[in-house]
């Protein structure tokens, strides 16, 4: 009785571990595509403040790429565009798998109830 | 935000963890804090090359040559400068644009330093406070208990809820307690009486009610007197068998006892035979009544009128049979003053007020009256009119069979008894009145119609007549009081004789 629980337990915690994994992947993801936000938004304030006598670069590769600077503000700005969209579908994903996970925690301390009374019954 | 998130999650781990993660992450904010200050100090740097790096032509420097070898060279174009503005994305630009770009960043650097501060500062305090917990929740068990409550309060909450359910259907009720106790007992009095409702009045009331019946009783023998002298010729024999039976059952029913009774006779009394003659019994109090007011007391004429106006209002039927019980009444109670039965009278005068059924009735009137729910004041007048010409015209007549039809139309529903009464009354009043011009009966429909509407309301629901609606019944039936009180008295003594009469 008691290891049958415990084996469930075991591998409900396995489940719970890998679900917290995958929380952290994404929560690490969203943090990275902040970093590039804030760093997208330093560079469109900058090109902002350079003029049409500066010559912008694209380093691609080990290659520098001529760039026009109002094609470079026009890609900046679609990547911002980009990096948002993907920060609110991090954002939806997170909050499911915190859901999950919420219920994947009540399941584990029911599961460890049951198991600590299996084992005062066997006691 | 991971952090925020384990923070949330290890709030409820307990103290200890609590102020370690803050602790961890103040630490965090602080190694951030180095790393900007350091960025900052990098950018200063920067920023002060970039101020003297266009000051000469050329500079001879070593170039690094890969990772070990250095080779000498020359710095040339010196206000040309590539930056990279980040994400791979390279300017060239001047040396001044170069600064422009490095106070950019310096104001960017400076602001996350600041809400690093911030947030260090605040996790700070926090790590304060949950240093206090630990020491203050010393015992940990504390805490626990704590949330124990917490659970107690959960279920608390429920049973507040449930009890919100009920406050809505409670305040009604109080409000409807008011409005009766305010309202003169409307409803009391259009539904037969309601048990609840008589008793809150007879409780509130009782003293009140003794101090009217030692009232009623002085003006009762105050009536006899005046009675004896006056009346001698209505005193007949019609009535023996009802009001033998009737007077005895007073006699029983000493003052007190009336007065203890009052609040059960106002629920049940109505449809009961009891109720009638207690009915009667009233009507002939409120009648006495009337006549000692218009020799001593006001509030007593107020009853009397009242009552009339409760019969006539609750059903015309039954006015109609109540008013020739009155006169039935009268005439009983102009025997028995004749008779000198002081007991008898103050019997009646207790039965009026132990009869609060009838008075709740009457209110009822009233109140329909005032909201003109099922009769209008006018309606009760004809009904009283009508009354005095059924008591002109049947006050000889078959008195039993009347009582009879009383306690059947106690019985009955009122509403349609009153439709049919407020017809007859209607036509009957004004030839009533001219068939008996000298009768006391004329005189007090015409008291009664005026009076009605507003003090005979008043005093029947406190029982005890406030000094106010007392007052205001004066006035309104100072006009007809003097017909009121010769009315009143041939009925009494009527019931009174034929409670003698029957008895012997």
């Amino acid at each position: 009785m008691a290891d049958g629980v415990y084996k469930k337990l075991q591998a409900e915690v396995e489940k719970y571990t890998r679900m917290q994994k995958d929380v952290s992947k994404s929560m690490s993801a969203r943090q990275k595509l902040e970093t590039q936000l804030t760093e997208n938004n330093i560079v469109k304030e900058e090109l902002d403040q350079l003029d049409s006598t500066n010559t912008i670069y694209k380093l691609i590769g080990p290659v520098l790429v001529k760039q026009d600077l109002d094609e470079a503000k026009a890609t900046v700005g679609k990547r911002l565009e980009y990096i948002n969209g993907e920060i609110q579908r991090y954002e939806t994903v997170l909050k499911d798998m915190e859901k999950k996970c919420e219920q994947h925690r009540e399941l584990l301390t029911s599961l460890q109830q049951e198991y600590q009374k299996a084992q005062g019954m066997t006691a | 935000m991971a952090e925020k998130g384990k923070m949330n999650i290890e709030h409820l781990g307990g103290v200890f963890r609590l102020r370690e993660e803050h602790e961890k992450v103040v630490k965090d904010c602080e190694s951030r804090i180095q790393h900007w200050k350091k960025v900052s100090g990098d950018y200063e740097a920067l920023n002060e090359r970039l101020k003297t790096l266009p000051d000469r032509l050329c500079y001879d420097i070593m170039v690094p040559f890969g990772p070990l070898a250095f080779m000498p060279g020359k710095l040339q174009r010196t206000n040309e400068v590539t930056v990279l503005l980040g994400d791979n994305w390279f300017a060239k630009c001047s040396a001044k644009q170069a600064q422009k770009i490095v106070d950019h960043r310096m104001k960017y650097v400076k602001n996350e330093l600041d809400e690093l501060s911030k947030t260090r500062e605040n996790f700070e305090a926090r790590v304060g406070f949950a240093k206090d917990l630990e020491t203050i929740s010393a015992s940990k068990g504390d805490y626990v208990d704590i949330r124990e409550e917490v659970g107690n309060n959960d279920s608390a909450v429920a049973k507040g809820k449930q009890r919100i359910a009920h406050k809505p259907n409670s305040q009604p009720k109080r409000d409807a307690v008011l409005d009766v106790k305010e309202d003169d007992e409307e409803e009391d009095g259009g539904q037969g009486g309601d048990g609840g409702g008589g008793s809150r009045r007879g409780v509130l009331t009782e003293q009140e009610l003794w101090a009217r019946l030692d009232e009623l009783e002085k003006l009762e023998e105050l009536q006899e007197e005046q009675d004896r002298l006056s009346d001698n010729a209505d005193m007949n024999g019609e009535d023996t068998s009802t009001s033998s039976s009737e007077e005895e059952k007073e006699a029983d029913a000493a003052p007190p006892v009336n007065g203890v009774s009052l609040k059960p006779s106002w629920s049940a009394a109505p449809r009961s035979k009891a109720s009638l003659s207690t009915d009667r019994k009233q009507a002939d109090c409120e009648e006495e009544e009337e006549e000692e007011e218009g020799s001593c007391l006001p509030t007593i004429f107020f009853s009397h009128t009242v009552e009339p106006k409760k019969v006539r209002i609750n059903t015309g039927k039954n006015t109609m049979l109540k008013f020739s019980e009155r006169k039935e009444q009268k005439e009983h109670s102009k025997r028995k003053k004749k008779n000198g039965h002081n007991n008898g009278h103050s019997h009646h005068e207790l039965h009026k007020i132990t009869t609060p059924a009838d008075i709740y009735r009457v209110f009822v009137d009233v109140r329909n009256g005032e909201p003109v729910p099922r009769k209008s004041i006018l309606k009760s007048r004809s009904r009283e009119n009508s009354v005095c010409s059924d008591t002109s015209e049947s006050s000889a007549a078959d008195f039993d069979e009347r009582r009879v039809m009383i306690g059947r139309s106690f019985s009955h529903d009122e509403a349609t008894h009153s439709d049919t009464s407020d017809g007859v009354t209607e036509e009957d009043s004004p030839v009533a009145v001219p068939l008996q011009p000298t009768s006391r009966f004329e005189a007090f429909s015409g008291t009664v119609i005026e009076k009605d509407p507003m003090p005979s309301g008043v005093p029947h629901l406190t029982i005890s007549p406030p000094a106010l609606p007392t007052i205001l019944e004066r006035k309104q039936e100072e006009a007809p009081p003097d017909l009121v009180p010769p009315q009143p008295a041939p009925k009494r003594v009527s019931k009174f004789k034929a409670a003698r009469l029957q008895q012997k």
